[in-house]
């Protein structure tokens, strides 16, 4: 008897010591927390409603077994590296303000103790809660902030999947390039000269900043004329000073990057003072979320966005078509380059953390360097996620690409963003010039 | 050319829109000695509201006119009678204060009510059409109809002011209120009816910017410094002061367009390089400044 | 030798006042000790912050009695100068927070020469119109980023740097705040009883008589703004330190003037504790109001309604604000 007791004593304690010694992430965290801070009021409120939509789906379709995708992360329940680990989004709003952004992340990391961040959309938002997530050695993934300056900090947990506005701005050179050159589809070779002003009008934060340098950039590279280079308040209400000086400069070509709002309020100024241009470019943002489509109406016809995504591309890509499906499904609205990014992003977080095994960040950053992940299991027409590790950009995804689209009307009359550039993908021709009002 | 023509005439129209916002706060400037720097809070209201009743009703949001001046008397006399009035009572500073807080008050309750986005008339008789009126000027329907209207509303108060016997009474307890209580008129009232006009004419005038200009709970601020640049200039408490006033501060904000007619005209690329129309607004503040160091006492001012 | 000495002296206050303030200032030294949570500190700091803001303001529109609505200009040239000189040349925050001042303290005496022209409504108006047209100026000069505005990098810049004012934990700031806090504090009594303080007084009560007596009042006017001026600049040296972002837009928005105006105004105008007071009441309240009420919880702005009614009342009933209610208390309680 006294054996036994003896035995059945240190039994107890070898349990109770190997309980209390091994860390409690081994015993499979019961779930992995993200924190995610998107714009969910303010001016770019319905962007921020599709980049939660998508965001959500993915987390929905990592944490249950749904056979029928073919997505690595729809094989299992959970993070399958980590016992199962359920995925938790903890959401905060950032108002599109950058120090109210930087203060929830703090929030985020010291009270909610999450194990990384995904987040802003806006740039000038990221920008401070990378900031943060620095100082703090939390790991952040960005999916669709695109100004270049992010990932040329030199920060060690910063990670971001889309292209960014380097790329994207040569690419509309590219197509106008291409313009002249015939190669466009259903647009006989256009006269340099006729394209040759171009004027543009950014909103002032970090991105519309950034995106006015690559335009003079790609503007003397390519040699056109850059009659003017306007930076507008990101919170005005009246852009008919802006738009006005737009047609004082009498461009061929006008290129904008706006948020949702003054998106739709520089398009409906251009139309009341009846100007406008043979091209007429959004990059992305404003120009793609469903409320500039809506509010825009028939004048949107025309109009050429960058974009990252579009439904057209399910008819490339089966994959993007069944989750499109599903986030159709949820929202009510196709996949948007915001929804399918911010899907993307999480996605990446799920591939990363398979790969890590752990939650402990020094593991997830050394994942996250090492991670590749095939085109295959994307939902956006991209070569991969893969993350450069050295020279002047660290941490940018070098297998993203671009598309430019335009709004047309389809043979039923709906309004459809067709591609017009990669030109080797074109689903149709290209209107030109611009002729909506 | 056009670029000048089109400037100027968008300056004038707007000028006349911003005339009747600052009708309003010249009134009750006039009337008691107060600042209401809530008074882009009220405009935003008045925006608002035309808003509401356009969507609300499928009406033109030009005819919401009516709606938006009973609605702007009401706040104006509730704003006095449950608040002003007390503020009066005590020294500038809790008045400044406390005029800011009630700015702050509108412009939250109005964040909490219709949310942070910008809102915009979609709809309606004018919106999007323009008029060609030569040399390539284009005017669009929306402004060219609300200056019309500020004016018709302008000269409305006016009349009232002048020609009625409500109106001298306000006038008189403007100029003397302890003279204009000896004669019998009653100053509470007074006060409370020059709020009741103040607030209802620049709701009025915010009904018509709606058309053509997107509102937000947090564009009062703006309108509370154009409409002080046009009191001063005008002169505080000077109903035609105003008016010539808010034609200037129209023009003030066609700088850019200006600014642009010079950079095409000559071709200096320096010129294209100056952010102007960043500055659009900042011409308005020096000119504020500028004009209470040099002659506070505006064009036509009696009260200094 | 003689001004430091008028700065330590107390003596004219009721011994009461003096404990519990000396009681208060202790708590203050040791709060990190205790368990907090990162809010607290962080709403700890931000009252330092606005104390400092609210006495400086005092200064010019409490004793002075000119409410001034354009302090966030010169919180925005601290700031700024700190942090550009910092990013640019990388001069610690000791150097270039004097530097701050100094370029602060000429630009309020160029502006203020013809500003002091004016009085009451027309004063603060104009310091508005200065105020943002100031604002708009950085949101398009490049030099100083713009509207992008401007971030300490924590790659370029790692902490912990004394000198540079770069830390990682909280608690650093909460020092180095305090410290100058307490220096405020100890510079406000000194003014109070200095010759330019009992200028202010006289002028406030009836120009004219101070003119009669021969007091130029439209200098010591300016040098009590530049004392103004000097106040906010240090703090927002300290700020870009702290928060390592700014942005014109927000650092040197209207919504940061009239908040400084109000710590003082609500604690108390025209004596020392007031802005302390108002500082104590209304940042904890806007800061717990923001977290329960605001944004998190799904109505946005109520806090700040909550916010402005408070101001509305007190502006309306009680304008001598918190410590006006105290004195006025014990001026009864003394029949």
């Amino acid at each position: 008897m006294k054996g036994m007791m003896r035995f059945g004593l240190v039994w107890v304690t070898l349990v109770a010591i190997f309980g209390l010694t091994v860390p409690a992430e081994v015993f499979a965290a019961e779930e992995i927390k993200i924190g995610v801070i998107y714009p969910l009021t303010g001016g770019a409120a319905a962007a921020g409603r599709e980049l939660r939509a998508g965001a959500e789906l993915a987390a929905e379709i990592a944490n249950n077994v749904m056979a029928d995708l073919p997505m690595t992360m729809a094989k299992n329940g959970g993070v399958k590296a980590l016992g199962g680990a359920k995925i938790t989004l903890i959401f905060k709003d950032h108002e599109g303000n950058p120090t109210v952004g930087a203060d929830l992340a703090k929030k985020l990391i010291l009270d909610d103790k999450v194990h990384g961040i995904l987040g802003c959309y806006h740039s000038s938002v990221t920008k401070t809660v990378s900031a943060v997530c620095e100082q703090y050695g939390v790991p952040m993934i960005n999916g669709s902030s695109t100004s270049p300056d992010l990932t040329q900090r030199g920060f060690k947990w910063f990670w971001r999947t889309t292209p960014h506005d380097k790329w994207f701005t040569k690419d509309l050179f590219e197509l106008l390039k291409g313009l002249t050159e015939g190669k466009v589809k259903g647009v006989k070779a256009v006269q340099k000269k006729d394209i040759q002003n171009v004027a543009s009008a950014c909103e002032n934060t970090e991105w519309g900043s950034l995106v006015t340098e690559m335009i003079k950039l790609f503007a003397e590279e390519y040699k056109y004329n850059l009659r003017k280079t306007l930076l507008y308040a990101d919170k005005a209400t009246d852009l008919s000073n802006e738009v006005r000086s737009l047609k004082a400069a009498r461009p061929d070509v006008m290129l904008f990057a706006s948020y949702t709002s003054d998106a739709i309020l520089m398009i409906k100024t251009l139309k009341a003072e009846k100007i406008k241009a043979k091209i007429i470019w959004g990059q992305d943002a404003g120009f793609e979320t469903p409320e500039f489509q809506k509010t825009v109406g028939d004048d949107i016809v025309g109009i050429l966005t960058r974009t990252v995504f579009l439904p057209k591309v399910v008819e490339v890509k089966k994959l993007a078509g069944q989750v499109n499906a599903m986030y159709k499904a949820k929202t009510g609205n196709d996949f948007s380059g915001a929804s399918a990014r911010s899907f993307t992003g999480l996605q990446t977080w799920v591939h990363v953390l398979e790969k890590a095994g752990s939650t402990k960040p020094a593991d997830i950053q050394a994942a996250a360097n090492a991670i590749q992940i095939p085109g295959s299991e994307l939902v956006v027409p991209w070569a991969g996620v893969k993350f450069s590790t050295t020279g002047d950009e660290i941490g940018q995804n070098v297998l993203g690409s671009g598309l430019i689209g335009q709004y047309q009307k389809d043979k039923d009359g709906k309004l459809v963003l067709e591609i017009v550039y990669p030109f080797d993908v074109a689903t149709a021709n290209m209107i030109y010039p611009f002729a909506a009002w | 050319m056009d670029i000048l023509l089109g400037s100027i005439a968008a300056g004038i129209l707007l000028g006349m829109v911003i005339a009747l916002v600052a009708l309003g706060l010249t009134i009750i400037f006039g009337v008691m000695d107060i600042v209401n720097f809530a008074h882009g809070e009220f405009l935003m209201v008045g925006m608002y509201t035309g808003l509401l009743t356009a969507q609300a009703t499928g009406m033109d949001p030009i005819f919401t006119l009516p709606v938006a001046a009973v609605v702007g008397f009401l706040l104006g006399v509730l704003c006095y009678m449950g608040f002003i009035k007390f503020l009066l009572r005590g020294p500038m500073v809790a008045q400044l204060l406390g005029t800011f807080g009630l700015m702050l008050f509108l412009r939250n309750l109005a964040l909490l009510i219709f949310g942070s986005s910008d809102k915009t008339v979609h709809h309606g008789i004018l919106v999007g059409k323009s008029f060609d009126i030569g040399m390539g000027v284009i005017v669009p329907a929306t402004k060219l109809a609300a200056a019309g209207l500020s004016v018709v509303a302008f000269a409305a108060v006016w009349l009232l002011m002048n020609r009625t016997k409500i109106g001298k009474a306000l006038t008189a307890t403007a100029l003397n209120s302890q003279a204009a209580r000896y004669m019998g008129i009653p100053t509470g009232k007074m006060n409370a009816l020059a709020w009741g006009i103040g607030g209802g004419s620049v709701t009025v005038a915010g009904a018509l910017i709606v058309n053509f200009w997107a509102v937000n709970p947090f564009m009062g601020l703006l309108f509370t410094m154009i409409a002080f640049a046009v009191v001063a200039l005008g002169g505080f408490g000077s109903v035609p002061g105003a008016f010539f006033a808010g034609l200037v501060v129209g023009l003030i904000m066609e700088i850019p367009g200006f600014w642009d007619f010079f950079t095409y005209t000559f071709d200096w690329q320096w010129m294209a390089d100056v952010p102007m129309t960043s500055l659009k607004y900042m011409w308005i503040y020096v000119a504020y400044f500028v004009i209470m160091v040099v002659r506070p006492r505006g064009l036509f001012g009696w009260k200094q | 030798m003689e001004a430091v000495r008028n700065a330590l002296d107390f003596s004219d206050f009721p011994r009461i006042d003096l404990f519990i303030a000396g009681a208060v200032f202790l708590l203050f030294l040791i709060f990190p000790v205790f368990p907090h949570s990162s809010f607290a500190m962080a709403t700890m700091i931000q009252f330092f912050m606005f104390s400092i803001y609210g006495m400086g303001w005092n200064t010019i529109g409490g004793y002075g009695g000119q409410v001034d609505l354009g302090k966030a200009q010169y919180v925005g040239i601290g700031a700024y100068t700190t942090g550009v000189m910092l990013i640019r040349w990388d001069v610690p925050f000791w150097f270039s927070m004097p530097i701050g001042m100094a370029i602060a303290v000429i630009w309020s005496f160029i502006i203020g020469y013809p500003l002091f022209r004016l009085k009451g409504h027309y004063f603060a108006i104009a310091t508005i119109a200065t105020s943002l047209v100031l604002k708009d100026l950085f949101t398009v000069w490049p030099f100083v980023g713009a509207a992008r505005g401007l971030e300490i990098s924590p790659i370029r810049f790692p902490p912990p740097d004394f000198l540079r004012l770069i830390f990682k934990e909280d608690i650093h700031y909460y020092y180095v705040i305090l410290g100058f806090f307490f220096l405020s504090i100890l510079y406000m009594n000194w003014f109070r009883k200095s010759r330019l303080g009992y200028q202010l007084r006289c002028i406030k009560d009836n120009e004219d008589v101070a003119l009669s007596l021969g007091i130029n009042v439209h200098w010591a006017k300016i040098k009590t703004y530049a004392i103004a001026t000097a106040f906010v600049s240090m703090v927002g040296s300290f700020h870009v330190c702290y928060i390592k972002v700014i942005e014109p837009v927000d650092i040197m928005s209207l919504d940061l003037s009239i908040l400084i105006a109000l710590m003082a105004m609500l604690g108390g105008a025209g004596s020392l504790w007031g802005p302390i007071i108002g500082a104590g009441v209304l940042i904890p309240l806007k800061s717990y109001l923001k977290e329960w009420l605001g944004a998190a919880a799904g109505l946005p702005g109520i806090d700040l309604i909550l916010y402005s009614v408070i101001i509305m009342v007190v502006s309306a009933f009680e304008p001598r604000g918190i410590w006006g209610i105290v004195e006025k208390a014990r001026r009864r309680k003394r029949r």
